[in-house]
């Protein structure tokens, strides 16, 4: 795996990538971690595909401004550094742009990126996403979070504390505060590409029923459940789901593909 | 003896007649209608806990609530038809009804029916009676164990015909300690034409449902016959000349046979549960000719083959009320829930039960129909690896034909088919739907009808 520094916004921006022949797929964290918790599925994806994992601005190995980047933000720096690194360019296999994969409030920047510079994002990934309407709110939330924990893998708990301490407590907390202000529900009826939800069977924080009605907003959605995993997904089975990506992306270039010999075929695969 | 205590509440026949009834009072069906839905949750917690119990005990636990449920044998002759008749009319509002259906259990006609605003009246209920000392393959010995039970039934019930049926294949935990007694009213029960009089609106329509599927029996008695084995994936024949499929479930089961050694059959008779037997169409004639009533008979050869047309209806039902027609819910045996169908805005499409033949059923109408963004299938357990069962798998596979989201919903498929807590489960998984819709105004049977003519599988017909 290398590391990778590529340049947003004046800023340096850390990432980690596992090169591969296949489509670049861009995996972006949840609020207030890092990067850490995707490796796994980092090191599953590639070298199937050009996986990518990158720390936004203040997480991880990202310093960051002094003042917490919001949502918004955090989207641009995210579509500043595919620029940076080239992954706005034409690849050989026949999908333009990356695919970003989210992982809970990861799906909330990639879905804001999507609807607002759909240019950049050829398809997306949202893993566990969040914030379900019905529990918005602090408490709501913290209680979720506490009923999930016991599905998540134990060795995950260091790293969320590291993730926790690069952080800092301001961050932090502006990052949930931004999670919960941000209406994903109004945006997912504009996500312009095909997008693939996945749910891990026991997460508690993501229940069916959102997950379900997520899928039904996407104009090109399509839901796949993983069994035998929490919210976090990618960390607790990360082989599952790089297969499922691999579904996803080779029916994807396989549409494209039979599109390309179509004049008009324009909008997202259905 | 009560009525209530005497029929079985497992059965489709009273499944389907509380299912509907709580429809008509405006009600879903909380654990298929047995509990009151504030115990859903413990109880969704409690059967959650047998799931985790070694598979032996579970079956035990579900050999015991079967049961539970049955009568002894030596109360069979206390079985009273006219209170049977008044329990069922007893579940239904007493309001003007534009449509009445007596006959056939089906699923797929609760749908119909309650999209009508319309009761429907079975023709056959089930006694269960407890009976011991007999292993489920043991057909022989279940006719021997229990003939004097349904002679006596029969005595005090000369409107009733028997349908004693055995079934090691599918009610293999069920039949460990009682038999199966289907009885079928012969001419309408007098609560029946009651209700009938009393409430069916003027002008309004007797429909007669008639499922004209039929089985191989032996006689024992005048009204009396036994019935071994019965409608899934296994055919008569394997049933009564074994074969590779019998013998697996039989080593499955770790049984000292590998083929059945039932009574011989010397005839066919409607099939125990979900066969009309004639005698009530014609009664019903009589009885529409004296009380100048229209009758028009629905008639189909087997239950799911009315789930296409169904699913039809509703669905352009759907598309004129302005409700997206993309949902589809897959129904089981006695998952069924009109009202959460409606409110969802879902296409509800009735399997039998989870077998492979049902399965293909549904791949089939998905074959021609337009394609659905959503497929929710709900799987009803009934304990037994039995012969051409689908697995849980393969449901999900037909479920992924969706655009969007293919799923089993309230199925634990690593427990299927011995998930208890699944018949609470998809009732509240179900509620959990975001999207919903006011129910909408019954339709006219008028428009029914024509939806229905010209149809190859099923024909509606006036009677003469």
């Amino acid at each position: 795996m290398q590391r990778m520094t590529g340049e947003a916004a004046g800023r340096p921006m850390v990432a980690w990538r596992k090169a591969g022949q296949g489509p670049s797929v861009v995996c972006v964290h949840g609020a207030g971690v890092s990067s850490r918790e995707l490796r796994p599925l980092l090191e599953a994806l590639g070298p199937r595909h050009d996986a990518w994992s990158v720390d936004l601005p203040g997480f991880g190995a990202n310093a960051g401004p002094a003042r917490p980047l919001g949502l918004r933000a955090l989207a641009d720096s995210l579509a500043d550094w595919l620029t940076a690194v080239g992954l706005d360019q034409l690849t050989a296999v026949g999908l333009d742009q990356a695919v970003l994969l989210g992982s809970s409030f990861g799906c909330q920047i990639a879905v804001d990126l999507a609807v607002r510079r759909p240019e950049r994002v050829t398809a997306l990934v949202l893993v566990g996403p969040t914030v379900d309407p019905a529990a918005r709110g602090f408490l709501r939330q913290l209680l979720r979070w506490a009923h999930n924990a016991p599905q998540e893998r134990a060795s995950m708990a260091p790293l969320n504390l590291a993730d926790y301490r690069d952080a800092g407590p301001r961050r932090l907390v502006e990052a949930f505060a931004e999670a919960l202000r941000d209406r994903i529900e109004d945006k997912l009826p504009y996500v312009p590409v095909p997008t693939l939800v996945v749910r891990g069977a026991r997460d508690r924080l993501v229940p069916q029923e959102w997950a379900e009605e997520v899928t039904r907003l996407l104009p090109a959605g399509r839901l796949a459940v993983v069994a035998e995993s929490g919210h976090m997904v990618p960390y607790r089975q990360p082989h599952a789901l790089a297969a499922l990506v691999t579904d996803f992306l080779t029916c994807l270039t396989g549409d494209q593909a039979t599109a390309a010999g179509r004049p008009q075929a324009q909008g997202p695969a259905r | 003896m009560k009525a209530a205590r005497s029929v079985a509440a497992f059965d489709s026949a009273t499944g389907m007649v509380r299912a509907l009834s709580r429809f008509l009072q405006g009600r879903d069906i909380p654990a298929i209608g047995q509990l009151p839905a504030a115990f859903e949750t413990p109880m969704s917690g409690l059967l959650g806990t047998l799931n985790r119990l070694p598979v032996p005990v579970q079956e035990r636990v579900y050999a015991f609530s079967g049961w539970a449920e049955a009568i002894p044998q030596r109360r069979a002759g206390e079985v009273r038809s006219a209170a049977l008749a008044e329990w069922i009319t007893g579940h239904y509002p007493q309001r003007r009804y534009p449509v009445i259906f007596v006959g056939s259990a089906n699923g797929a006609l609760v749908h119909l029916a309650a999209a009508l605003d319309a009761p429907w009246l079975p023709q056959t209920l089930l006694v269960p009676v407890r009976r011991h000392g007999v292993a489920p393959d043991d057909a022989r010995g279940d006719l021997d164990a229990s003939r004097d039970a349904g002679r006596a039934l029969l005595a005090a019930n000369p409107d009733l015909a028997l349908h004693h049926m055995h079934d090691p294949n599918q009610d293999r935990l069920m039949i460990a300690g009682m038999t199966y007694f289907r009885v079928k009213w012969l001419r309408l029960p007098e609560a029946y034409r009651r209700f009938i009089r009393d409430l069916l609106a003027p002008g309004g329509l007797l429909v007669a449902v008639d499922c004209t599927l039929r089985w191989p029996t032996t006689t024992v008695d005048d009204r009396y016959v036994f019935q071994f084995g019965a409608l899934g994936d296994a055919t008569a024949e394997e049933y009564h000349q074994g074969g590779p499929r019998v013998a697996a479930l039989l080593a499955r089961y770790g049984a000292p046979t590998r083929h059945w050694d039932p009574p011989a059959p010397d005839g066919t008779g409607p099939e125990a549960e979900w066969g009309l037997r004639t005698d009530l169409l014609d009664d019903m004639a009589a009885f529409a000719r004296r009380h100048r009533l229209r009758l028009d008979a629905l008639r189909f050869d087997s239950p799911q083959r009315l789930s296409p047309a169904v699913a039809d209806l509703c669905r352009a039902a759907y598309a004129e009320r302005g409700v997206p027609t993309d949902r589809l819910l897959v129904e089981s045996f006695l998952l069924l829930d009109p009202r959460q169908a409606l409110r969802t805005g879902s296409v509800p499409f009735w399997t039998v039960f989870g077998t492979e033949t049902c399965r293909a059923g549904l791949e089939k109408y998905l074959d021609g129909t337009e394609p659905y963004d959503e497929i929710r299938v709900l799987l009803f357990n009934h304990g037994t690896e039995s012969i051409g069962l689908a697995p849980a798998e393969e449901w999900r596979r037909t479920a992924a034909r969706a655009r969007k989201i293919g799923v089993l919903t309230g199925v634990d498929a690593a427990e299927y088919p011995r998930d208890f807590a699944g018949l609470v489960r998809s009732h509240q998984a179900l509620g959990r739907i975001r999207t919903r819709w006011p129910l909408p105004l019954p339709l006219n049977v008028d428009a029914a009808v024509e939806a229905f003519t010209g149809r190859e599988e099923i024909t509606w017909s006036r009677v003469e």
